[in-house]
């Protein structure tokens, strides 16, 4: 590789200097690295809620905090976790990042448009921190149900708003994404030759584009409510509130997969690098994908089922819940076929993939529960749900993230991790986890309801276990994170392919030079050619990396 | 007549057993692969790409499992909304924070609900504010209260005890207080205290 | 990896995600209007009857009269004719002002008669006519705030093409504008049958 300066040392235009290099930036590469910044900030801000949360479940009769400033703190963690954190964090963060690499092209499509993203990002963040103070801090849970977000005094409106300003943020992200990807591949990049990742961004930027509108203009429809009181949520004024919650899950359910499509993205790029062999079923994958995005956007009232709803709509959307199950489970057989017959290093990315099929498959299954008509009535609202998305959400997006992050870190700043501290901090994660989430359903399955901030006697060995697994997840949690950051105290730099990949993302010195690609990039026809990248190692003289 | 209560169990347990089947099947196909063809002892990697006969057999299976889980959550669905017509209706009225339940001699009591034994009971649910969500776990029941609009639920009162009432749909401050008791006492005790002023 | 790509048919596929996104944005309250529509027909009949029909009409031929000028004004930019360009675009802006205006005559009107959200008059009306005219402000103020935006978009325009900067070579911008001034009209054009030609 040459010696070209990385994006680090080349601001996107000369006349910048110093912090305005970065925050006037419309370099990809420095937006991804601002996303992560802010998003992790969010992220440690809404562990810190959630501890607080568990911590006071651990008692029955709980010193720490009253029931309103439970209610406020429980609406905090759902909306910094769902709107700050997990719905950005992938495509934001990952796919500003590396998407343009991926397909050969120097950026994204909208370059200024991709800034304006996130200085929405960070004008909701603050909007929403501003919501706080004005009028107190919202009490009404991340879905903003009404009538109850109608006639509350929390700062709900402001509050609403800042989730409004987000979901323009992301919606312009996945407008930004999908352009790219139709305009900028490289002229040879045919569709089946888009890596795995970059066809997960891509479907999930269609949902980010359709969906996100409804909740928009449903959530202002919430603020007119409170502002004028029009009335067309508000049953003493005839309008119906079985309606808002249909608008709500038909954007929320949707970004669900926002959540989860580009997770698994990033496992399907993991698992056949570190297999050193082609991903199995590259098309079946990429079929699921699709099928995921459409599907998942016609199984909103699953999460209505004792709302009131007709039976018959219950019977609908019970049956196409089960059929979205499929594409999510071919995935899965696709992501273990491909480790047969391979040669598996387990390095720390793939450590988290591991654990992300795990406890993602739970959260699958457990959701195949939910979907099932007649056992919903019982566990919905309870314990169990939270279990069952917390498994899905942070077993599977959650621990993509980290396996994301571990995978790209050396690509993104060109310094190692230490692994040891890494397997450590993965186990410690994994295993305060279990133990955090799975009593969750126990806990549900016996009646205990979501959103309170006691429960009855009884249950209370199984709360104080699982808070106790809290702790040790969160300080495995603390450990990954920590032994990132030293690895920016290390001297040694990552050469431009630590892993052995064969996207194109490792065709260039890490961290990538302004334009990204010192050559002009080649193409292969299939985009997970192993013979042929080991056949291009051995006469480059270089093995992969194996680490420290 | 007691059955809804089972169907929703049989239910329960017939998807989780074929869950857990599965989950233990992936989790350890997949710890055996990572041992089997671990770098040091499998140091040449085969280039399998695709085999569409596989692709179709674990497509096709998997839809029927889960048209089989849903055919049978949806059956014991069916029982939970299915009310015998000899059952004793009882209005329900959720209100922030308390239940209040109405007798056919419009007796009315609150956050207590009693009922007879050997009867199925028909509650229906209205609120007078924001939405509520009436549960009794020990029936595998819940609905939810909205304000103008009723909705119904029911049991059958098989067995003399006292059951938790929970409201499942958050509704304020007061929302993890806002239990009541659900008691089934004989058909003699329910009349004699039906009748009492 | 070229130095500067200059792909119109990138940017115009982009404008057209992006009324696709705001075509879902109005879907939303579509669907509303349907679920209410059916709920309270006849209150939607009575209320419908009284919105001002002649206004209404007005603003719909108004609002296509300014889509026909943004849409000259293109083709006038294709044969270069900038003085043309320019004073079809400001025919648009005042259409688009005109529109407005009609609109102030028509709410402040309803206004008058206590009929707005929340006032003492709807509180005693029946709760069909309460969603009727709720969804009316709604999406008809939706609408008029987009069509300010709309409105400045065009101003906007109107000015790069005064200094040039929008030209006979690069008419991209003034293009997208245009998609998104017919997008207006295209939502005014459904909402004008739903709220005032209801039986």
């Amino acid at each position: 590789m040459s010696e070209e300066p990385s994006f680090y040392q080349t601001p996107s235009s000369n006349r910048l200097k110093g912090i305005w290099a970065w925050l006037l930036t419309t370099d990809h590469k420095r937006i991804g690295i601002m996303y992560l910044l802010v998003i992790m900030l969010w992220f440690s801000i809404g562990i810190v809620l959630g501890i607080l949360i568990r911590t006071n479940l651990m008692f029955v009769n709980p010193k720490l905090m009253e029931a309103q400033t439970y209610n406020a703190l429980f609406t905090l963690h759902g909306v910094i976790m769902i709107f700050l954190f997990i719905i950005p964090a992938i495509p934001s963060i990952f796919g500003n990042f590396l998407l343009p690499i991926q397909i050969g092209a120097d950026d994204v499509f909208f370059p200024k448009l991709n800034l304006l993203s996130w200085y929405l990002y960070i004008a909701g963040g603050i909007l929403a921190i501003v919501s706080l103070f004005l009028k107190g801090i919202p009490d009404t849970g991340w879905t903003f149900y009404v009538p109850f977000s109608i006639n509350t005094q929390t700062g709900v409106t402001l509050s609403v708003f800042a989730v409004f300003i987000l979901g323009i943020s992301s919606m312009i992200t996945g407008l930004n994404f999908i352009t790219t990807i139709h305009r900028m591949r490289k002229d040879d990049m045919g569709w089946m030759q888009l890596p795995l990742f970059t066809w997960s961004i891509y479907a999930t930027s269609w949902v980010q584009l359709l969906a996100t509108p409804i909740v928009g203009v449903t959530l202002l429809v919430v603020i007119f409510e409170r502002l004028f009181g029009v009335g067309l949520f508000d049953p003493s004024k005839g309008g119906d509130p079985l309606l808002y919650q249909h608008l709500f899950w038909m954007y929320s359910h949707p970004a669900v997969y926002i959540m989860i499509l580009p997770a698994m993205g990033i496992i399907s790029e993991i698992f056949p690098v570190f297999a050193r062999k082609s991903i199995f079923g590259y098309k079946a994958i990429v079929a699921s994908s699709m099928a995921i995005a459409i599907v998942g956007s016609l199984v909103w009232a699953h999460h209505m089922f004792v709302s009131g709803m007709s039976d018959v709509a219950v019977l609908v959307f019970s049956l196409l819940t089960f059929l979205v199950a499929i594409p999510s489970a071919i995935k899965v057989f696709n992501w273990v076929s491909t480790l047969y017959k391979g040669s598996i290093y387990v390095a720390p990315p793939l450590l988290f993939a591991l654990c992300f099929v795990f406890l993602f498959c739970v959260g699958g299954f457990t959701g195949l529960i939910q979907g099932a008509a007649g056992p919903n009535v019982h566990i919905h609202d309870t314990h169990f749900i939270v279990g069952h998305f917390h498994f899905v959400m942070f077993g599977g997006t959650g621990f993509a993230f980290l396996a994301g992050l571990h995978f790209w870190w050396p690509k993104f700043f060109g310094r190692m991790y230490n692994f040891k501290a890494a397997y450590t901090g993965t186990i410690l994660l994994t295993v305060g986890f279990i133990m955090h989430y799975m009593p969750m359903f126990i806990l549900g399955l016996k009646g205990m309801p979501r959103r309170y901030y006691t429960y009855l006697p009884e249950l209370q060995p199984m709360n104080f276990f699982a808070g106790i697994g809290a702790y040790i997840m969160v300080g495995g949690l603390v450990v990954v994170l920590i032994n990132l950051l030293a690895s920016f105290r290390r001297k040694e730099s990552v050469p431009a392919d630590p892993w052995g990949g064969t996207t194109l993302e490792w065709y260039v010195p890490s961290p990538p030079p302004l334009k990204n690609f010192v050559h002009e990039p080649v193409v292969n026809s299939y985009p997970y050619d192993f013979p042929k990248k080991f056949h291009e190692m051995k006469s480059s003289g270089n093995s992969a990396n194996k680490g420290v | 007549m007691g059955n809804a209560v089972k169907y929703v169990d049989d239910a329960f347990i017939y998807i989780i057993v074929f869950s857990l089947f599965l989950l233990v099947v992936i989790t350890a196909t997949m710890v055996y692969f990572v041992i089997k063809y671990r770098a040091s002892k499998h140091p040449e990697p085969s280039d399998i790409r695709t085999n569409w006969k596989i692709e179709l057999i674990w497509t096709v299976i998997p839809t029927i499992i889960a048209l089989g889980m849903f055919y049978i959550g949806w059956q014991s669905y069916i029982g939970l909304r299915t009310v015998p017509p000899d059952a004793i209706e009882i209005d329900v009225t959720g209100m922030q924070y308390a239940w209040v339940f109405r007798y056919p001699n419009n007796k009315e009591s609150e956050s207590v609900l009693i009922v007879p034994q050997g009867k199925p009971i028909k509650l229906n649910i209205t609120s007078l504010d924001v939405l509520h969500s009436l549960f009794i776990p020990a029936f595998r029941i819940k609905m939810d209260a909205i304000k103008n609009m009723k909705t119904y639920t029911w049991f059958y009162a098989d067995k003399i005890g006292n059951y938790t009432i929970f409201c499942t749909e958050y509704c304020g401050v007061g929302h993890a207080d806002m239990t009541g008791m659900l008691r089934i006492v004989t058909e003699s005790e329910y009349s004699e205290w039906l009748n009492k002023k | 990896m070229s130095e500067h790509h200059v792909d119109n048919t990138g940017s115009k596929f982009g404008m057209w995600l992006f009324l696709y996104s705001e075509l879902m944005l109005f879907g939303g309250l579509f669907v509303l209007y349907a679920a209410y529509y059916y709920q309270y027909t006849t209150f939607f009949i009575s209320g419908g009857k009284q919105l001002d029909l002649f206004l209404g009409t007005m603003n719909t031929v108004i609002l296509l009269l300014s889509s026909f000028t943004v849409a000259c004004s293109i083709e006038a930019m294709r044969k270069n004719s900038k003085k043309l360009v320019l004073l079809l675009l400001g025919l648009t802006v005042f259409f688009g002002i005109l529109f407005l205006c009609n609109k102030y005559i028509e709410w402040n009107h309803k206004f008058q008669h206590g009929i707005y959200p929340g006032s003492a008059y709807m509180e005693q009306s029946a709760k069909g006519l309460v969603i009727f005219f709720g969804l009316y402000f709604t999406m008809t103020g939706l609408h008029a705030l987009h069509l300010l935006i709309g409105l400045i978009v065009i101003g906007v325009c109107f000015f790069l093409c005064w200094s040039d900067r929008i030209n006979a070579k690069d008419f991209i911008t003034l293009d997208n504008s245009g998609l998104y001034w017919h997008l207006i009209d295209v939502i005014w054009i459904f909402l004008f049958p739903l709220f005032y030609l209801i039986l």
